[in-house]
């Protein structure tokens, strides 16, 4: 029976998706958002064929904070390296970091807010409660606290996964930090869609709360999650750039954040070395404001409405 | 019945031969079509159509509320013989309220929800220059004159009842004392009681300000004890004018004979409520020809190419081939 | 109508707004309690002074005796714990030895609030205004250009910001100081020495506005183009008022809804934007105590400085949560 379905399913399914395409693409942000993220996810893909090994303070050729000349079409830091090296390679630890972080916050964010809603009555009240805590206490400042001591815990030096300890417990530690709002928003979806006649039918032949929720209920949360996740990775981008600002990024696997703490220490600004600290900042900038863009271009074409952001 | 009224002298507003556009994207569509009626003092009229049959909008060109990517394209509006600007909002800010004032459907978002209600009816009052105090106190008067007690003018309108609030909503409009009162689906939002009620008001406000009325609905059953006059109007044109009277008792046009059909109507223990066929057309695809021929049951092959003209026959106006002067002179009947 | 039952109605949110306030709150402070007892190595080494290995056994076990780290963890040490922080006892910092942390923050706290006070200010008068007026005239050329620098400034780290204004304006232009809050050998109290503590201020403050007015504009913005799509603005228009009246008397008040929401919940946030804001410039307040204190891993000034930012987050909600009740009719009466 699955099968006689599925083919004209499928076909529904591709027209629709092909559709949705072409309406999120009538929109400038998508374009400038897309763009900008495939550049940087190339640089971040392959840094090595682009700029070369990264380079260390040993390996470092130039001489220190020299503006950009046609040697170093980004100038160097303070300790010779070539300042286009150095964030090309970083795109590849912020990025890795903001995406592995959004799919941890998405997970936990999505897992709440479906229990949340779907089981209602006392399990909704007390997952409120804590994701309440979580919304209103930034991100970052949760994560000034809690990172240092996971740091401690775990020890510093060590590898996790291929990360040094710092990077891994910023990664987890953004990514159990930042949920609150997607699971508000997942859980007042849900409470619509648990009124809905296909979750009682389901209900009806027998099917278990969690295969509902993870066969019926999830998979009508798609376009929120995705056009939310979005909005989460710029989040996250924010916050890993800030804590690494700060002191708990990892100088061997820097970071946009961490680069800018080292231009900050090494008196950049009031060296007055533009390129060195221009070059992260400008990064950044232009990652997160590709993923707002996209972000609201998506949920603009999910529900078109109008919204705090435009 | 009318006839009372209708007297040259009588004449408050004329409306003559007035289109209008909306421009949508570049896309510009007609909202309505050479619409051309009076209105007399103390007259109570309908205009009764379904949704984007133009009503809405001949309302509020009339109040000179037309939204800004609404263009006037021909026609104009006289109120006492004087040509009003309607398509310039300053000019038309004295006119406002002080002459006409509209009731609006849906009172709760027609109020402002953060202010008392005694504020927001003895606003127009104080921008006409009356000073705080009276205007206050006259705020009193027409709450009292409209049926809630004076001290519920502290009150917010999410602290009134739908009826209530549409109360509040003809208290405010009487507040300048206007000669026309534009009601805008003034009972859409209520119950059965209230709306009996709220038109029961307006009746009785009406002879006693002589007012004229303008009543603009879809429905029709809230016509017969209300006004003295009934417009129907279909994509953007009047298609047929009369008395009550007349309309329901011998309808000229099918649209109008459908829409009196589809009133269910108890005391004939009809059960079936008979839906009109087909949709109304969208404001950008306007079949060629009388704009009703694609659902009108008696539609002839003349229908789909030449629009009918709206003829008068004394009071009585008809846009429709099936009583047009020049059919009935050839006599040409073809059922298509 | 209802008219009874309004005061029950109006005393059971607010009983309800305070119950969160406080579950909030001590989830902060538990927060606080685990961090401190899951650092490996033993608390009462921790909390003696931080040199962790100079401390004799007698030492620690008298420690142990004074903060009941024999006793059960729950819940005597917690319930120690939380009348401890409630009497504002916070403990001593590891890196200023024998420093009470309650008077490290006390010390650092009014350089935070001027920084975020006079930040706040700016934000608000310059972005609350010109959102609102974007969202009033939605489409025009003033909206078009403050849609997209607010758009930009949102997804700017406000910190590099801080760090761009710094090489223009301190180290090409240099008509600010781009560092600490005061120059050296200034008469404390003197007129001389607030006009300079003032010019210290303009950067770093500029820097906290910039970053947080983004969101108030787009805010603002579309809390007005709301507003202007009301049915009351059409009555508003039909009763002869004029464009000026109708923002002022009708829609200004029912834009400022959502803007006031955020502006108090957004506390949290511009605060932790200040933290690195004060990094930047070496401001001496909250941010800097936070990062010295993360890079001497004192804990004990950490878990201060956490302890008070979350209290001023959840106060913030509070009043945000009340003050929305005294702008909004329907939420009260």
């Amino acid at each position: 029976m699955t099968e006689v379905v599925a083919g004209p399913r499928r076909h529904v399914r591709l027209r629709a998706t092909k559709e949705f395409f072409s309406r999120l693409f009538e929109r400038v942000g998508a374009w400038v958002g897309v763009a900008a993220l495939a550049f940087f996810l190339i640089l971040a893909a392959i840094p090595g064929p682009i700029v070369g090994p990264l380079e260390t303070a040993a390996t470092a050729s130039g001489d220190f904070l020299t503006p950009p000349d046609s040697q170093h079409i980004l100038g160097t830091d303070e300790v010779g390296r070539d300042v286009l090296n150095v964030v090309v390679h970083g795109a590849r630890i912020s990025l890795t970091i903001a995406l592995i972080a959004t799919v941890i916050s998405l997970i936990v964010g999505t897992t709440v807010g479906i229990t949340s809603g779907y089981y209602g009555g006392r399990v909704d009240v007390w997952l409120m409660r804590l994701t309440d805590f979580f919304f209103i206490v930034p991100s970052f400042v949760l994560a000034l606290v809690i990172a240092p001591v996971f740091v401690e815990v775990i020890g510093r030096g060590r590898e996790v996964l291929g990360f040094r300890t710092s990077l891994f417990v910023i990664v987890v530690v953004i990514g159990l930090t930042s949920w609150a709002f997607v699971a508000r928003l997942i859980r007042s979806q849900t409470l619509s869609l648990r009124e809905r006649p296909f979750v009682d039918r389901a209900r009806v032949a027998g099917s278990s709360d969690l295969s509902i929720m993870i066969r019926h209920v999830l998979p009508n949360l798609v376009p929120q999650i995705a056009a939310n996740g979005a909005l989460v990775v710029a989040g996250a981008i924010y916050t890993e750039t800030a804590l690494s600002f700060i002191g708990l990024g990892d100088p061997v696997q820097p970071s946009w954040g961490t680069l800018l703490s080292l231009a900050q220490q090494a008196g950049a600004a009031s060296a007055g070395a533009w390129w060195y600290l221009g070059a992260p900042g400008a990064c950044v900038l232009t990652v997160s404001l590709a993923f707002v863009l996209l972000g609201n271009a998506l949920d603009d074409t999910f529900n078109p409405r109008r919204r705090a952001i435009p | 019945m009318s006839e009372v009224f209708r007297s040259a002298s009588g004449q408050l507003l004329a409306v003559d031969g007035l289109s209008v556009d909306y421009g949508l994207k570049g896309i510009s569509s007609r909202a309505l079509h050479e619409v051309s009626f009076d209105l007399q003092a103390g007259e109570a009229v309908a205009l009764v159509g379904e949704s984007g049959s133009g009503k809405t909008t001949t309302a509020m060109a009339i109040a000179g509320l037309l939204s800004t990517d609404a263009r006037v394209t021909s026609g104009e509006v006289r109120y006492r013989g004087a040509r009003l600007q309607i398509d310039d909002d300053a000019a038309m800010r004295p006119h406002r309220w002080t002459e006409t004032a509209v009731v609006f459907q849906g009172a709760m978002n027609a109020l402002n929800p953060v202010q008392r209600i005694a504020k927001q009816i003895a606003e127009p009052c104080m921008l006409n220059g009356m000073p705080r105090e009276a205007a206050m106190t006259r705020a009193k008067e027409l709450l009292e004159l409209v049926g809630i007690p004076p001290d519920r003018g502290t009150a917010y309108p999410h602290q009134l009842s739908g009826g209530m609030r549409q109360r509040v909503m003809i208290a405010m409009a009487l507040a300048c004392r206007p000669s026309i009162i534009i009601g805008d689906e003034p009972t859409t939002a209520l119950d059965v009681i209230n709306q009996a009620q709220i038109l029961k008001l307006l009746v009785e406000l009406r002879s006693k300000f002589n007012l004229a009325l303008l009543l603009i609905t879809h429905d029709l059953s809230v016509v017969a004890e209300t006004c003295d006059r009934v417009m129907i109007m279909y994509a953007g044109r009047i298609v047929e004018d009369g008395t009550v009277a007349e309309i329901f008792a011998a309808p000229k046009h099918p649209y109008t004979r459908l829409l009196i059909e589809s009133i269910p109507n108890p005391a004939k223990r009809q059960r079936v409520l008979r839906p009109i066929p087909g949709d109304p057309p969208s404001l950008i695809t306007r079949p060629p020809g009388c704009p009703f021929h694609t659902r009108c049951p008696s539609s002839m092959s003349i229908c789909a190419t030449q629009a009918p003209a709206l003829e008068s026959t004394g009071q009585r106006r008809v846009a429709c081939h099936l009583h047009s002067s020049q059919m009935k002179s050839d006599g040409v009947l073809v059922h298509a | 109508m209802a008219t009874c039952g309004q005061g029950g109605r109006t005393s059971r949110r607010i009983g309800g707004i305070v119950l969160r306030a406080i579950v909030t709150l001590l989830m902060v402070a538990i927060l606080n309690f685990i961090l401190f007892r899951v650092i490996p190595g033993d608390p009462a080494g921790l909390l003696l002074d931080g040199s962790r290995s100079a401390v004799t056994s007698e030492q620690i076990e008298a420690q142990r005796e004074r903060w009941g780290l024999d006793r059960p963890l729950i819940p005597d040490q917690v319930l120690d714990y939380l009348s401890a922080t409630a009497k504002g006892d916070l403990g001593y910092s590891f890196k200023f030895r024998g420093q009470r942390v309650s008077d490290l923050l006390l010390d650092r706290l009014p350089a935070t609030i001027a920084l975020v006070g006079v930040a706040q200010i700016i934000a608000i008068s310059a972005g609350v205004m010109l959102g609102i007026y974007a969202g009033w005239r939605r489409g025009g050329a003033v909206d078009t250009i403050a849609t997209g620098g607010s758009l930009a400034l949102y997804a700017t780290p406000s910190f590099w910001l801080g760090m761009v204004l710094v090489v223009v304006f301190s180290t090409k232009l240099g008509w600010l100081p781009g560092y600490g809050a005061y120059s050296p050998g200034a008469d404390t109290g003197s007129l001389a020495w607030l006009a300079d503590y003032l010019r210290h201020l303009v950067l770093p403050a500029s820097t906290v506005a910039l970053g947080i007015m983004g969101q108030y504009v787009l805010v603002a913005r579309a809390a007005m183009s709301d507003v202007v799509a009301e049915d009351y603005m059409v009555t508003a228009r039909a009763k002869g008022l004029t464009s000026g009246q109708m923002l002022l008397r009708h829609a200004f008040r029912n834009a400022m809804l959502p803007v006031v929401t955020l502006v108090t919940l957004n506390l949290g946030y511009v605060v932790a934007g200040a933290i690195t804001v004060e990094t930047v410039f070496a401001w001496p307040g909250i941010g800097s105590l936070t990062v010295g204190a993360l890079n001497a891993r004192d804990y004990p000034v950490l878990q201060g400085v956490f302890l008070l930012l979350g209290t001023s987050i959840v106060f913030a909600n509070l009043i945000a949560d009340l003050a929305y009740g005294l702008l909004d009719p329907r939420v009260t009466q």
